[in-house]
């Protein structure tokens, strides 16, 4: 300073002025306002990600609510007995008494047998015999339904009276490999080389499929008409439900104390689950492309936003003028990028749900997608939008105001 | 200048040997200039002369090579870059040749959108957006957007834009330099009645006519400065442009913080 300069005022601390959270937003929207479709075109590169994800996680969680609610029908507390192989390698049969013993642990609520016969069942009599499909022919107790949950579809279920008519059910692939729509007293099948009358079709049993592919006739008029040896082949048993482990596990032991080992128990709602959980291979398949297609995405709004603060110089420098700050144009920037992958984000969330509702409908299912992955899926957004955001604004911030105003 | 007792204004900016290099291009060199309160002066030189090199470091937008520089009592020197922006919010209004108008903002809210760093709530923003507006003789242009505005009418919005905040000191690089003549006269007119208003402007212009009309003129050629009216006794005595309409005269006084 000269002499003849004026002594320095004294100058006022300069602060900049903190921008309110709302006007931080309104300054982050004003780019993506002006420009909607390349908004729309980027934020659809995340929504495909985050709806792939979604949907992914939507539908297998749709998928194990409706296998909880179908094992919730079902029940988990069926057990099943067979005989295994003995330690000679020949097959076994389990103790004729084995049925009457397991009904007498004290937390088992019933117990049922089948036993498969060495006989054939045919449509008709004019059908050679080798041509068996694959049917097998059973003696059922009569209290059989009850316990394994099976349902009769048509006509009705064995009964003692039987004895004096043979009479004979049917599972469901069985009734339609013997061509059979229809149970009545004139419909017959030839069975054990005689004819049985089919008195009542079963609808499929989730928990004791090899009923499907069953023909099952009466205890006694097994053993009477076809050669039954009278052994129980499985035993079915419903047990309490908070002690169902106990009973799996001296089941081996009651049913066959001579040979416990060579028992086979078995818990057919595990199966079923298992079963169910098999698409895991798939569903990580899908991840990895919802993940890619996040990728792409992040990439895509990255780009958005470099080709963002390229055009917008001239405002850069404007703003510059106008007394923002460095932090406060690296904010802008940031802003708007956040906004734009929150757009996604959001979009991709209501996507992803709308295809879960969709396929889940579409199955009968319930549709479910859990809140931690619709958060997850803006959080994640959130961090894309932050990092593709970062360099555009880190570099918006640092361009010199006089160079940005000169831009054209 | 002296102010209604007769001692000088103080200086609002100061410039003392300042100049500015780009590798070996001088774009500025020992430049000395002082810019009292109140004062309506023209920095006029031909293109390539250094103007807008000058009005980028009174703006605080670059730093001088060497030299210093007083802003409303502040030493920029001494200033950090976000204590610059805090001064430029509060102190500095800037119009440009180019009116840097965003399209499809209105008027109201580009205006408004001036104030954004100053610290205001919005509704003060919007409020003296307004009466900016009404007093550059835009109040029946409030929500026009940049593209239903003339030539005219959009350097006046960025005038408003740039004089809502009542700035210590207001630059204009080249306000006239894309408009008609017509339009031109019109937003001279506008900094003239600023002026009166007590306004501080600095005009740069290419444009002699202009220049010669206003009370102060500084020359440059080839980035230094060839002649300032100030130091030569100036002209004295109201000018042709000092003669404003009685209709904005009343506006302006009206409107006058
Ligand atoms: N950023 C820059 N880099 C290099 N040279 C520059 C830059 N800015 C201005 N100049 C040079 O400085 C001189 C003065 O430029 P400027 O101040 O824009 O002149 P005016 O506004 O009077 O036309 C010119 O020769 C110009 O080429
Ligand atoms: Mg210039």
């Amino acid at each position: 300073m000269t002499a003849t300069a004026p002594p320095a005022a004294p100058a006022r601390r300069l602060r900049p002025a903190r921008l309110s959270p709302l006007d931080v937003l309104r300054t982050g929207g004003s780019g993506l306002r002006s420009r909607p479709a390349r908004v729309f075109l980027s934020a659809l590169g995340i929504a495909i990600g985050i709806a792939a994800m979604i949907g992914v996680v939507g539908i297998s969680t749709s998928s194990t609510e409706e296998l909880d609610r179908k094992l919730d029908a079902l029940g988990t507390n069926l057990l099943t007995v067979a005989p295994g192989e003995t330690v000679g390698g020949g097959e076994a049969h389990l103790p004729a008494e084995a049925t009457e013993m397991i009904g007498d642990i004290a937390p088992v609520q019933s117990v049922s047998a089948v036993g498969l016969t060495e006989a054939r069942v045919y449509r008709n009599d004019r059908i050679p015999a080798e041509e068996t499909g694959g049917i097998g022919v059973y003696a059922a107790r009569t209290d059989l339904p009850a316990t394994v949950g099976a349902r009769v579809t048509g006509g009705r279920w064995l009964n003692t009276a039987d004895t004096a008519y043979p009479a004979v059910v049917l599972g469901p692939d069985a009734a339609a490999q013997l061509g059979v729509h229809a149970a009545g007293p004139g419909v017959q099948v030839w069975l054990g080389g005689r004819w049985f009358t089919v008195v009542g079709l079963l609808a499929p049993t989730e928990l004791a499929p090899e009923l499907d592919a069953a023909a099952l006739i009466g205890w006694p008029a097994a053993e009477q008409e076809v050669g039954f040896n009278g052994y129980a082949t499985t035993i079915y048993t419903r047990t309490e439900e908070t002690a169902v482990e106990d009973v799996q596990a001296v089941l081996g032991a009651t049913a066959n104390p001579q040979e416990p080992t060579s028992v086979e128990v078995s818990r057919p709602s595990d199966a079923l689950a298992a079963k169910e959980a098999t698409d895991d291979a798939l569903n990580g398949l899908l991840l990895g492309l919802g993940a890619v297609a996040l990728l792409v995405g992040g990439v895509g709004v990255a780009n958005t936003m470099v080709i963002s603060v390229l055009e917008r110089r001239a405002e850069i420098g404007l703003r510059r003028s106008l007394g923002a700050t460095r932090g406060q144009i690296r904010t802008q920037f940031l802003c708007e990028s956040l906004l734009l992958s929150a757009l996604g984000g959001i979009g991709g969330v209501l996507l992803g749900i709308g295809v879960t509702a969709g396929y889940a409908s579409y199955q009968g299912w319930p549709a479910v997608v859990p809140l931690w992955a619709m958060a997850g899926g803006v959080g994640a957004t959130l961090a894309i939008g932050a990092l593709a955001g970062f360099y555009p604004a880190v570099r918006a911030a640092r361009l010199p105001p006089t160079e940005a105003l000169a831009a054209r | 200048m002296t102010d209604a007792n007769g001692a000088p204004a103080t200086p609002v900016l100061e410039l003392h040997g300042v100049s500015k290099t780009y590798a070996d291009v001088h774009a500025l060199a020992g430049a000395d200039l002082t810019v009292r309160r109140g004062e309506l002066l023209a920095v006029v030189g031909p293109s390539g002369s250094g103007k807008s090199t000058l009005l980028n470091i009174m703006g605080t937008l670059a730093r001088p090579t060497t030299g210093a520089v007083r802003v409303d009592g502040h030493d920029i020197d001494e200033l950090t870059d976000r204590e610059l922006s805090a001064l430029r919010a509060t102190a500095i209004g800037f119009v440009f040749q180019q009116f840097h108008l965003a399209p499809g903002v209105r008027a109201l809210d580009a205006v408004a959108d001036g104030l954004l760093y100053s610290g205001r709530p919005l509704r003060r923003r919007r409020r003296l957006a307004e009466q900016t507006l009404r007093r550059v003789g835009l109040g029946h242009r409030l929500g026009h957007e940049p593209h239903q505005l003339s030539g005219g009418e959009k350097q006046r919005v960025a005038i408003a834009r740039a004089v809502a905040g009542a700035p210590a000191l207001l630059l204009a690089d080249e306000p006239t330099g894309a408009l008609d003549s017509r339009s031109g006269a019109a937003v001279m007119e506008l900094l003239h009645g600023l002026h009166r208003a007590g306004t501080t402007v600095v005009v740069i212009t290419h444009d002699r006519e202009i220049a010669a009309a206003l009370p102060r003129e500084v020359r440059l050629r080839d980035g230094r400065i060839e002649t300032d009216t100030a130091d030569g006794g100036g002209r004295t005595g109201p000018t042709r442009a000092d003669r404003p309409g009685a209709r904005d005269r009343r506006a302006l006084r009206e409107a006058r913080p």
